[in-house]
């Protein structure tokens, strides 16, 4: 065949076609698309989970695409019956979100080579927990030369104009609130006593970040000097050399499980499931709980050790002990009142 | 005659073609199926009303996150047109090397991204700013004010973060205007500040409409810089929209309040446009 411009042309476009719409060639099925969170958790992921991926499936295919949990679900919710989206990653409020829309598939349980020697708050039918995010107060320990010991120190005077938080957006502000209720008598389901806290807290507030990244930045600038924060974000700015420190008020630390979960409808089920493995696996978990990650594990054979004994619990049972875990179903139900009370109550 | 000698002036609608398929698919598609969604009564789907725009014009607070969205573009707006103004005048006025150098500055900005532009305006607006700090080492102030997350931050990183859409216009508009035109002004008599109130504003009203058309709308849709700068606690429409798409997945209602603000904004580009056709009247008579 004579190498004709047009030949070259037809060649070009078709393979460019193929590229920009790989629905096209059903011959190749697509990568495994795993949907993790931007920022530490992307690095982590890239650095110790998809290699040791890669390790169990022969180098299978697979791509990462960071986005926001809620991102994951307006994705999927667009296109169910086909989804861009294998594995997605859930705090506990889109989770609960994304198993009510019918979006993803249970777990192969019994399939499953490490599901039971997870911890039991980390066993999720629909999707179990790779691990958890840990709130507790971030301070600067240059401004703040008593450490924190409670939730309550965010109220005292000395921190007039210096605290921050986020709004409810975030799983970080709506998890503080609840924190905040109960520390004053309500609950999941009695958020008021929350909100009067809030309403005293306004004369001490810096800043309402709009998320936690937002707010991790408030630190660097020294706008804010304590505020709730969530420990991995902390080790980052930590590592950049910015006076930082992490504590667990007295009350407990707030964690939320971030579950992993498969898509229904997924074309790559067998190896979603392979990366969930991985991702529970005691071998990657305990190179996750390393520097500079410092990712609490939830797999039980994996001893804690290290940064992570050291700041929030040295075993399995303190964790079960210092972490509060919270109804994230009965959050639920009545998040988008408090996001509107919110937007009307605290605003300047 | 008419059929073998080609009409120079009638163009092939047919070249349209592309670029209409292109906003049938990507534009109008889309909008057709916003509005759809905005009639859904409730999230999970299935009934049709209008209970969402009831939701959202019969509620005092949803009416002020929009109140206060376009009258934060008007504040934007007049802001960029006073400083953009003398920006633009200055370059007409300047010899050809410095008329390149004002271009360029006026210009670098948009290579950069709205994110970067608007996180030197967080390090500029900190307590720990530049802001602060020079009034503080001048002994203004004894402690730093809250310029972030206060409405003038906003303002204010909005009107430079939209200046080129201001002074590119300004420019153009002004650089049309016959300079003959103002020395034959002084000439008959009038002063400075006359020949530029009656000569040169009413021949640039064009370039300020359009300048203050694309800020107007590039200011109340600036998704990063309102959050960023207003932080948390501030809430403009397009935040508005997104915490109610995003975090708590109510598509109809995030639907029904975007094809209001998009209903909004298009009544106050229409008063521009009307504004527009009445300068160009005033200009040529």
């Amino acid at each position: 065949m004579l190498l004709t411009r047009r030949t070259l042309m037809q060649t070009a476009l078709t393979l460019g076609a193929m590229h920009a719409f790989p629905g096209l060639t059903w011959a190749q099925a697509r990568p495994l698309v795993f949907a993790t969170f931007t920022g530490s958790w992307e690095e982590a992921h890239k650095a110790v989970l998809v290699p040791a991926f890669r390790k169990a499936t022969g180098n299978a295919d697979m791509v990462l695409d960071p986005m926001l949990s809620v991102d994951q679900i307006a994705k999927v919710n667009a296109a169910k019956n086909n989804p861009p989206i294998d594995v997605m990653l859930h705090d506990p409020g889109p989770a609960l979100q994304a198993i009510a829309q019918d979006l993803v598939e249970p777990y192969p349980v019994e399939k499953s080579a490490y599901y039971r020697d997870l911890i039991p708050a980390a066993q999720v039918p629909m999707g179990p927990a790779p691990f958890f995010q840990v709130v507790g107060i971030t301070y600067n320990p240059e401004t703040v030369k008593t450490p924190p010991t409670s939730w309550a120190d965010l109220w005292k005077p000395e921190f007039k104009g210096r605290v921050g938080i986020t709004n409810l957006n975030s799983t970080l502000g709506t998890g503080f609130m609840v924190e905040l209720a109960k520390m004053h008598g309500g609950s999941e389901t009695n958020i008021d006593p929350a909100f009067k806290a809030l309403e005293a807290l306004r004369p001490s507030l810096a800043a309402v970040a709009a998320n936690p990244g937002q707010l991790a930045t408030l630190f660097q600038q020294g706008q804010i000097d304590i505020s709730p924060g969530n420990f991995n974000a902390i080790q980052i700015l930590k590592a950049r050399g910015v006076p930082v420190e992490f504590v667990i008020p007295k009350e407990g630390a707030i964690a939320f499980k971030t579950t992993i979960h498969i898509v229904k409808n997924s074309p790559n089920k067998e190896l979603a499931f392979k990366l969930i493995e991985a991702a529970l696996s005691p071998e990657v978990q305990a190179q996750l709980m390393d520097e500079p990650f410092l990712i609490v594990p939830t797999n039980t054979k994996v001893a804690i050790k290290g940064e992570l004994a050291k700041t929030l619990a040295k075993d399995h049972a303190e964790i079960a002990k210092k972490f509060v875990f919270q109804d994230w179903a009965k959050i639920n139900e009545q998040r988008s009142a408090w996001i509107e009370r919110f937007n009307r109550e605290i605003r300047v | 005659m008419a059929a073998t000698l080609r009409n120079v002036t009638t163009y092939d609608l047919k070249l349209a073609a592309p670029l209409a398929a292109g906003f049938a698919v990507f534009f109008v598609t889309p909008l057709v199926i916003l509005l759809a969604l905005s009639f859904q009564t409730d999230p999970q789907g299935g009934h049709f009303g209008l209970t969402q725009y009831v939701n959202f014009l019969g509620d005092s607070f949803s009416l002020g996150v929009l109140g206060s969205t376009l009258w934060l573009g008007v504040k934007v707006t007049a802001l960029t047109l006073l400083l953009g103004y003398p920006v633009a005048w200055l370059h007409q006025r300047s010899p050809g090397w410095a008329k390149g150098v004002i271009m360029l500055l006026v210009l670098l900005p948009l290579l950069t991204s709205v994110v970067v532009r608007t996180f030197a305006w967080v390090v500029i607006l900190g307590r720990q700013g530049i802001v602060n700090a020079s009034l503080l080492g001048l002994g203004l102030i004894d402690t730093p004010l809250k310029l972030l997350y206060t409405e003038g931050g906003v303002v204010v990183a909005l009107a430079q973060v939209q200046m080129p859409l201001m002074v590119l216009p300004l420019i153009t508009a002004l650089g049309r205007i016959d300079p003959n035109l103002a020395d034959a002004s002084s000439v008959l008599g009038a002063g400075h500040w006359r020949t530029f109130r009656k000569v040169i504003l009413p021949l640039s009203l064009p370039g300020i409409i359009a300048g203050c058309l694309l800020t107007y709308a590039a200011a109340i849709t600036a998704f990063i810089t309102q959050s960023l700068i207003g932080g948390g606690q501030m809430l403009f429409m397009p935040m508005y929209i997104y915490q109610q798409a995003s975090t708590l997945q109510n598509w109809p209602f995030a639907a029904a309040i975007s094809v209001i603000f998009l209903v909004a904004v298009l009544v106050v580009v229409s008063i521009f446009n009307v504004l527009g056709r009445l300068s160009r009247g005033y200009t040529n008579a």
